[in-house]
């Protein structure tokens, strides 16, 4: 009997084609959807939460990278009133020191997708690689390995980023992205070493060996494609909490006061005590944007989720 | 074909307890056109029958006996026909409404039955459970009961106060059968209730089950891929194929009376694995390997209904004692050929200790074993499962060292002596090159993200140092070669888009793309459905003459150990109890674990040649 992905045995006429005629086979498009890239991207569509999510990040994205034409004003002009009620034309208020806040939050999308793509993006490749070599090598190698996986899993992440950045003499965004790479990899490597510790135990693995590929190769080139959708799931969960790290970062103070972000916002919105003056505005929209950013995210999460395990698909 | 739908009871007097009408099974999902997997079925089961239902995997056979009861998950559906149980239409009924019927009426047991026992409670508690959420029983009377029916199974009762995984498969699933039976059901499905177990056990059961029913006079519907077993216990068999049910046919008659040609094509496959039966009476056994050459088996699609293919109960003797003969001819050919040796096993001994709390216990997977492979022969293991049989193959190949004992690998003559047991690293890379593996499931030794032409250009750039260019058109040789013409067709397909018989052949290239001298297939059949096994024997065979390779064939099946090897080990808890020529041990043999593995396996020609 045929098994899924999950172990779990699938109904014989959907297990296999046809025997006889597997070629012509209605099941052959569906199929191949899993390896080829428009065909996973439509698994994830199938599912609503992820095209409710997509949607969302699809607004975000198109404010970040259109910020200059879509927002009303340029963030750091300060030439307005200070501290006014959202009116007609400022439709969130101005901040203290007399800049549009709603230009901030348009502005502030480029900053959080930024952070949130390379610094998601650093910390699965880190992940990956250190998980990847230690599940699949095993023995000492394995053990060097996980003590860096469970060092970066136990470390408080928080201290660290914020005494890397008190302490550090330069600012700006890719620094930013290098505190958060490397310290948020731990639970990516983790997960992805249990994976490949399954896999490798698969027979095209050992045929593989008996092929006589090498390590390496049979790492990145035979494994790791068949663990895309864990690693798609990892990279975006990352990705949301590289957005929650730096957010936390800028409203510890820590991020660069130059950049215009959701956190340095919030930063100043609680320094210049928004809510006792009444300018909730200044406060709830980036906080409203870095909840619906995450949540976008974390729903398609879902969608991923069901092109590794085909029971999920909402058929 | 009307007629042969026509699946009324055996007595036209009895009232069915079970029966479906024009059963439509349809999946039905959003991104892909339906499927139909059942087609218009028809079955009624009497009172006290048991009914057999055979199929290829994707024929429709488990989604037909799910639909029956209400198992069928969305997107699977009843899309037409009804379902009826002791004369009530129960098509419609709502889950509130069957689950008084589950279990007290109608059982079910799964191959993966013994699976679902709960493993943090005992066996006695699992009894309980079922009984009292049906019954009033207070607790020693479930005892006593429970103690009846494991003894029904052949179970002590002591047994009751084990954990599920201190038993073994077969004991697990005599008490997942022994559970269905807790309420005294009066119909119990049986979907491949003894896939997965080796042939000893599955006896033992199908025996047991056979003498519970005639006991206790349930109906059982008997789903299974394996027409030998279902011969064995069903008084009908009905034959499903592509969603349709093409025949039913009383057991003793299903031999001899005018079939679909699915039917017989199944019949005919059987027939081949068989061979000569040890009291050939009939001139209807044909040795397979040879008459395979004259009349290879017909893909499934080229048949339709009224063509006519020739079963092997029609040829004239002369015609079988000609194939025997050309079998025989080829044999001198293949001894001829052979005689020097490339892999010597000498008195290998492998013992695995298991830690368990304070205790240890050890296991001897190997004890003693000596062989040699050569040139052009093919040499068969064959055990049960826990025989050993894989952990030699382990051995053979470098993957696991004995310890004690040599396994030593003869390149180019004796002069050169090769320790496999030492080897590590770059020289065990190149070892592999002379020793190739083919594996026992093709649905998992093919990787799924890669095309076959990667998977067969890997040997080919490692060893062969070819290019990209050269290993393709290489690879496109092999795929020929194995038999899957044209390459162009099949060279750029994923594993998954090929049938589980073509990716057998994929597996079998892929071994042979480094030349290498030994090749070891470990169960390479036991996955695949009974029609393509002999076609993947004889390509092995083919091979294995062709290019004058030493063959290791582990297997728990004696008879296709007997088509395909020169010489057979039997193997019994790590120790070989038996071994010599093919034909001499199958025929001939001198120990009783060998007669009992023998008898074990269902043969549904039996009774015919007891009638005849």
């Amino acid at each position: 009997m045929a098994l899924d992905s999950r172990g779990f045995a699938l109904p014989d006429t959907q297990a296999r084609p046809e025997p006889e005629n597997p070629v012509e086979s209605p099941l052959q498009e569906e199929r191949k959807s899993r390896v080829s890239a428009p065909g996973w991207l439509a698994v994830i569509w199938q599912n609503r939460k992820s095209r409710v999510g997509l949607g969302i990040l699809g607004v975000f994205v198109i404010l970040a990278v259109f910020a200059p034409w879509i927002a009303p004003f340029d963030p750091h002009d300060t030439q307005f009133f200070p501290s006014e009620q959202p009116s007609a034309a400022h439709w969130l208020g101005t901040t203290q020191a007399g800049e549009d806040i709603l230009s901030q939050l348009i502005w502030g999308a480029r900053t959080s997708l930024l952070v949130g793509l390379f610094a998601g993006f650093f910390s699965t490749v880190i992940g990956l690689v250190i998980g990847m070599i230690a599940g699949y090598a095993g023995g000492w190698l394995d053990d060097i390995l996980s003590f860096f996986i469970n060092l970066a899993l136990v470390v408080p992440t928080l201290p660290l980023m914020i005494t890397l950045s008190a302490y550090s003499q330069i600012t700006g965004i890719a620094f930013i992205i290098f505190v958060i790479s490397i310290t948020g990899w731990g639970w990516g490597a983790r997960v992805k070493r249990s994976q490949i510790i399954t896999l490798r135990e698969r027979d095209y693995i050992t045929a593989s060996l008996f092929a006589g590929d090498s390590m390496f190769r049979i790492v990145f080139r035979e494994i790791m494609p068949n663990m895309m959708s864990l690693i798609v799931a990892s990279f975006i969960g990352a990705a949301g909490a590289a957005i929650g790290a730096e957010a936390g970062l800028a409203f510890l103070g820590l991020g660069d006061p130059m950049t215009v972000s959701w956190g340095t916002m919030l930063n100043w919105a609680n320094n210049s005590g928004a809510m006792l003056t009444g300018q909730w505005a200044w406060l709830v929209a980036p906080g409203l944007a870095l909840a619906l950013l995450i949540t976008s995210l974390t729903l398609i999460n879902f969608g991923v989720d069901a092109i590794s395990n085909p029971h999920l698909r909402e058929e | 074909m009307a007629d042969q739908r026509s699946n009324g009871p055996t007595s036209p007097g009895l009232e069915p307890i079970f029966a479906v009408r024009d059963l439509d099974v349809t999946y039905l999902t959003r991104h892909r056109p339906p499927f139909q997997a059942v087609k218009g079925a028809s079955l009624a089961i009497a009172p006290g029958e048991i009914v057999g239902l055979v199929g290829e995997s994707g024929s429709g056979k488990s989604t037909l006996g799910n639909a029956a009861i209400h198992l069928i998950d969305p997107p699977g559906a009843i899309t037409g026909g009804s379902v009826w149980f002791k004369g009530t239409d129960i098509t419609r009924f709502t889950e509130d409404q069957m689950r008084p019927l589950r279990w007290k009426e109608i059982a079910t047991v799964f191959q993966s039955s013994m699976n679902s026992l709960n493993p943090v409670i005992n066996i006695e508690r699992q009894f309980q459970d079922a009984i009292q959420a049906h019954t009033g029983m207070s607790d020693s009377q479930c005892r006593a009961r429970t103690a009846e029916l494991l003894q029904m199974v052949t179970i002590d009762p002591s047994f009751m106060r084990f954990f599920p995984h201190e038993l073994s498969g077969g004991m697990k699933q005599r008490v997942a059968l022994a559970l269905a039976l807790a309420l005294d059901p009066s119909f119990v499905l049986l979907d491949e209730p003894t896939t997965g177990l080796d042939v000893v056990v599955q006896k033992s059961i199908l025996r047991n089950l056979k003498e519970i029913q005639r006991q206790h006079g349930f109906s059982v519907l008997f789903i299974s891929h394996d027409l030998g077993a279902i011969m064995e216990v069903a008084d009908r068999v009905i034959v499903m194929y592509d969603g349709e049910l093409v025949d039913s046919k009383p057991t003793e008659n299903l031999l001899t009376s005018d079939l679909h040609p699915y039917s017989r094509s199944l019949l005919n496959a059987y027939r081949e694995l068989w061979g000569v039966p040890p009291d050939a009476t009939t001139s209807a056994m044909v040795d397979a390997v040879a008459s395979h050459q004259d009349e290879p088996v017909r893909p499934i699609a080229a048949l339709t209904p009224g063509d006519e293919t020739v079963a092997p109960t029609d040829r004239d003797v002369a015609a079988v004692e000609s194939d025997l003969e050309r079998r025989k001819r080829e044999r001198r050919r293949s001894t001829a050929g052979s005689g020097e040796v490339v892999l010597d096993v000498r008195d290998i001994v492998k013992t695995y200790t298991r830690r368990r709390g304070f205790t240890s216990t050890t296991v001897d997977a190997v004890q003693h074993v000596s062989f040699r492979l050569e040139r052009g022969k093919i040499t068969a293991l064959v055990g049960q499962s826990g025989s050993g049989k894989s952990t030699i193959g382990r051995l053979v190949t470098g993957v696991e060292r004995a310890d004690s004992g040599a396994v030593s690998f003869l390149a180019g003559g004796a002069n050169r002596k090769v320790d496999v047991g030492a080897l590590k690293g770059r020289a065990l890379k190149d070892y592999r090159r002379h020793a190739q593996l083919v594996f026992q499931d093709p649905y998992s030794a093919l990787n799924p993200a890669h095309t076959i032409a990667h998977s067969l250009m890997r040997p080919l750039r490692n060893y062969r140092k070819m290019n990209a260019t050269e290993a393709r058109a290489e690879a496109m040789r092999m795929l020929e070669q194995v038999g899957l013409t044209p390459a162009e067709r099949f060279i750029d397909k994923y594993p998954h888009q090929v049938s589980g018989g073509q990716r057998q052949r994929v597996v079998v290239a892929r071994a042979l793309a480094p030349q290498p001298e030994i090749l070891i297939a470990d169960e390479p059949t036991s996955m695949l459905d009974v029609s393509i096994r002999a076609e993947i024997l004889e390509l092995l065979n083919d091979l294995v003459r062709d290019h004058n390779l030493a063959m290791l064939y582990i297997t728990h099946d004696l008879l296709s150990a007997r088509l395909l090897s020169d010489e057979i080990l039997v193997l019994n808890h790590g120790r070989v109890v038996e071994s010599g020529g093919a034909e001499r041990v199958i025929e001939e043999p001198q120990d009783d674990y060998t007669e009992l593995l023998l008898k074990s396996i269902p043969n549904p020609f039996a009774p015919a040649a007891a009638a005849g």
